[in-house]
């Protein structure tokens, strides 16, 4: 029979580590992310990723955290999404493509080199990753060509509801 | 200007943070506990027929299994404790980097308003298809 304070004790400290770990990058992203909005180098970056986010059906504002995601990881790309959700940026479409996406591919260095740590080829991974969530998303953005990306206000609105947490 | 951003980006911090924190601590919570179950054995057990399909052997059922209810960290204790050929290490590699630490990452994606059950769905076929497709490459093409 397990030894249920030990477990217990193994949660609680494993949780806390794991919610400290995400503040130590989630606080310093956030502030660069509000200081390079509010001094408008977001505006260059998601000309920069136009191409890519034009080509997955996802709106220009999209783009930044899709970076995010792909470089940090799921956690963080959600937390970037669900603030550019408050403020109205994405729709419906660009959240169910996002989380498409960034579902299957996200973290792409931690997780590539956890897996080149014990032999596999990361080169390989990594293409095959990108690849396959590529088209997966492309695909489905061709099955929800129905939805518009102007139902962003609506969601605005169904985001305010919500008391900020 | 640039304090003001600061000021905001903190704001933002902390409320990012205790929203992935408020999801991450309970369903931490809940796979720790799991992992000290045999569950995670039984459903390796009923798995290991289906490693066949991937040019897999049996034993590599619990690794994709802990990959996928646990999350990546313990798959790779799982990979060094069985000893497979680098192939089969490529095959489990592609197939678990599509689907993982299913429990927490999707109560995360769950946050985007899209349906849980929709992203675990597309994860594991990706993941089915990874494994079939490369499993077959590997083992005869390639192997």
């Amino acid at each position: 029979m397990m030894d249920l304070s030990a477990v217990f004790q193994e949660a609680f400290f494993g949780s806390l580590t794991s919610v400290w770990n995400i503040a130590k990058v989630v606080m310093p992203l956030m502030i660069v992310i509000q200081v390079a909005k509010d001094y408008r180098l977001l505006d260059y970056l998601s000309r920069f990723m136009k191409p890519a986010t034009n080509f997955l059906g996802m709106s220009r504002e999209s783009g930044f955290p899709l970076m995010v995601g792909l470089a940090f990881g799921l956690s963080f790309g959600a937390g970037v999404i669900v603030q550019s959700a408050k403020e109205g940026n994405l729709s419906k479409k660009d959240l169910i493509l996002l989380s498409a996406f960034l579902a299957s591919c996200h973290a792409v260095v931690e997780d590539t080199l956890i897996f080149v740590a014990v032999g596999a080829n990361g080169w390989i991974l990594l293409s095959a990753r990108l690849l396959t969530a590529i088209v997966a998303t492309f695909l489905l953005s061709k099955r929800l060509k129905h939805l518009t990306h102007d139902d962003a206000t609506q969601l605005q609105r169904e985001n305010l509801k919500q008391p900020v947490s | 200007m640039l304090i003001q951003s600061i000021k905001q980006g903190t704001r933002k911090g902390l409320e990012t943070t205790f929203l992935l924190g408020k999801i991450i601590v309970p369903v931490y919570f809940f796979v720790t506990f799991l992992s000290h179950t045999p569950a995670i054995d039984w459903i390796a057990r009923l798995a290991e027929p289906l490693m066949r399909l991937f040019n897999l052997p049996g034993e590599a059922a619990i690794i994709l299994v802990m990959g996928n209810l646990l999350n990546l960290y313990a798959a790779i204790g799982a990979i060094q404790a069985i000893s497979l050929t680098s192939s089969e290490i490529l095959v489990i590699a592609l197939m678990l980097s599509f689907s993982h630490a299913l429990f927490v990452e999707t109560a995360v994606v769950k946050q985007l308003q899209v349906s849980g059950l929709k992203v675990v769905a597309l994860r594991l076929t990706l993941m089915v298809l990874a494994g079939l497709i490369y499993g077959t490459l590997m083992g005869g093409v390639l192997g």
